[in-house]
């Protein structure tokens, strides 16, 4: 697998505008190694940031002078949108509503600039002020811990859970790794692989660009990309029988109803939602509700309090019991 | 004597060749006009039914027109397909570079291919097609005035060459 240095070298920097590939290309390896997000904001500095921190960018690289960091143009984010977009922004006129576009390799670019309204709806952005490249890391391994309780050994399913996080815990990387080592098959737990299904809205999860997961998401797998999640449940559920559903940051009532529907017809569902507690979660309107009629299993929760993905809790849905706690350990 | 015939044979063979050419440039740019408007039109047709992307269209309308015209897509896809970081202007512009000596458009023409570069790919889906017919239409204009130039210049090239060479060998003579 290549170091996220050189990810950045040769999956990023490609779609960078020449002067800013020239300051990202020669950062020295280990800050390109935890590094996250590269911001690119129309007369302000180059920022790059990593957990918990974060560095200006000068034509010498790091610095922490505001003075010597470079001042990202107008002329190089045209530049990098018009790369990014792949010299075609007819052909991501959708993306683009959506705030963000997909690149090899999975990452994401957020877009931001003058959001033009048509009919009420988002038509495009126009004149764009800010882009964030997002780089996509796939922690192999991330679910190897939480598997095994998430995993009905009696009836050979996975039991239906909701992963909780605040933003940038770790939650759609522990939903890419379940996704794959469910998928392929977990030899300790004597489980072969299943069909999984994944609902990427925003495509996060799988990655995909043009239709093709670029991270691993298992062998097993059929993602639908940037489709409605509600929609997409009952896509998957038509037409692919899958075994479990994953998908990401429910919150909506159809949501909910399409996650009904799985839930009837023996579909097993892991899905994923922002919060910081249970209490935090049971005062959303929908959530709570589905809290309340016991939909979840298992409720994992996850925190950045040692970096994202640590792993806090693991609750039994129905009556609150404690399986797995980070002070306590497992059952 | 038989130096002279052959002398005067080539002065008017040199002319006469010479005014063909001239003739044959006008029947060239009537014909680099209209695959150029062909070419315009099949990238529509790629942005219109299946969003292809820039590169792909341009490689795309390249194998089914001819060089120069088809060159100029073909180059200009290559470049972008490099990841060197050009603009698809700056690509354009250097595809137009090496092409435009086969091209033979008028300066005017040259200039309607250049305010191409500013056009490619910048836009949504109706922007690009608005600023393409609007350029479509300018050089349906220019192929109107090259067909009339065509017309009116071939013959006088031809004929003023084949005249020009014999008046040269009566004069010499």
């Amino acid at each position: 697998m290549q170091s996220i240095g050189n990810v950045i070298k040769k999956q990023i920097c490609t779609f960078m505008a020449p002067r800013l590939r020239s300051i990202i290309e020669f950062l020295p390896q280990d800050l390109l190694a935890k590094t996250e997000e590269i911001r690119l904001r129309h007369s302000r500095p180059l920022i790059l940031y990593w957990a918990g921190g974060e560095s200006y960018l000068g034509k010498r690289g790091p610095t922490p002078s505001l003075r010597e960091a470079y001042t990202v143009t107008g002329e190089d984010l045209e530049r990098t949108l018009e790369l990014i977009c792949s010299y075609s922004l007819y052909a991501c006129e959708e993306e683009l509503r959506g705030g963000y576009l997909t690149i090899p390799g999975g990452h994401r670019v957020g877009v931001a600039g003058r959001v033009v309204i048509e009919s009420g709806s988002i038509k495009t952005i126009s004149n764009v002020s800010s882009l964030n490249f997002r780089i996509a890391r796939q922690i192999l391994g991330a679910g190897e811990k939480v598997l095994p309780f998430l995993f009905d050994r009696h009836a050979g399913r996975i039991y239906h859970t909701l992963v909780i996080s605040p933003p940038q815990g770790g939650k759609t990387t522990l939903l890419r790794d379940l996704a794959r080592l469910i998928s392929n098959g977990v030899g300790i737990l004597g489980q072969g692989g299943q069909k999984v299904g994944i609902v990427d809205e925003r495509s996060e999860i799988a990655g995909c660009f043009q239709g093709v997961p670029q991270l691993d998401v298992g062998i097993r797998t059929d993602v639908l990309d940037a489709c409605p999640k509600a929609e997409g449940i009952m896509m998957m559920l038509r037409s692919l029988s899958p075994q479990v559903i994953i998908t990401d940051e429910i919150g909506r009532d159809e949501d909910v109803r399409a996650l009904e529907d799985a839930v009837h017809v023996g579909v097993s569902v892991i899905a994923s939602a922002h919060g910081s507690s249970l209490d935090e979660i049971c005062r959303r309107p929908v959530l709570g509700l589905m809290l309340e009629n016991n939909y979840f299993e298992r409720l994992v929760f996850l925190s950045n309090s040692k970096g994202p993905g640590t792993l806090e809790m693991i609750v039994e849905g129905e009556r609150g019991l404690p399986l797995y706690s980070a002070r306590g350990g497992g059952e | 004597m038989y130096l002279k015939i052959s002398g005067a044979v080539l002065i008017i063979l040199a002319t006469y060749l010479y005014g063909h050419n001239l003739s044959f440039m006008y029947y060239n740019r009537v014909r680099r006009l209209e695959e150029l408007l062909m070419a315009l039109e099949m990238f529509l047709t790629e942005v219109n039914y299946s969003l292809t992307p820039l590169p792909q269209a341009f490689i795309s309308i390249g194998e089914k027109i001819s060089r120069p015209v088809g060159g100029l897509f073909f180059d200009a896809a290559k470049l972008m397909q490099q990841n060197r970081g050009l603009s698809a202007c700056e690509c354009w512009r250097s595809a137009i570079k090496k092409n435009y000596r086969d091209l033979d458009l008028t300066r005017n023409n040259m200039d309607l291919l250049d305010r191409l570069g500013l056009i490619w790919g910048r836009s949504d889906k109706n922007g690009q097609q608005r600023q393409i017919a609007l350029i479509q239409e300018l050089l349906r204009q220019a192929l109107g005035e090259a067909q009339v130039k065509h017309q009116k210049n071939e013959k006088i090239c031809k004929y003023l060459g084949l005249l020009g060479g014999i008046t040269l060998v009566l004069f010499l003579l």
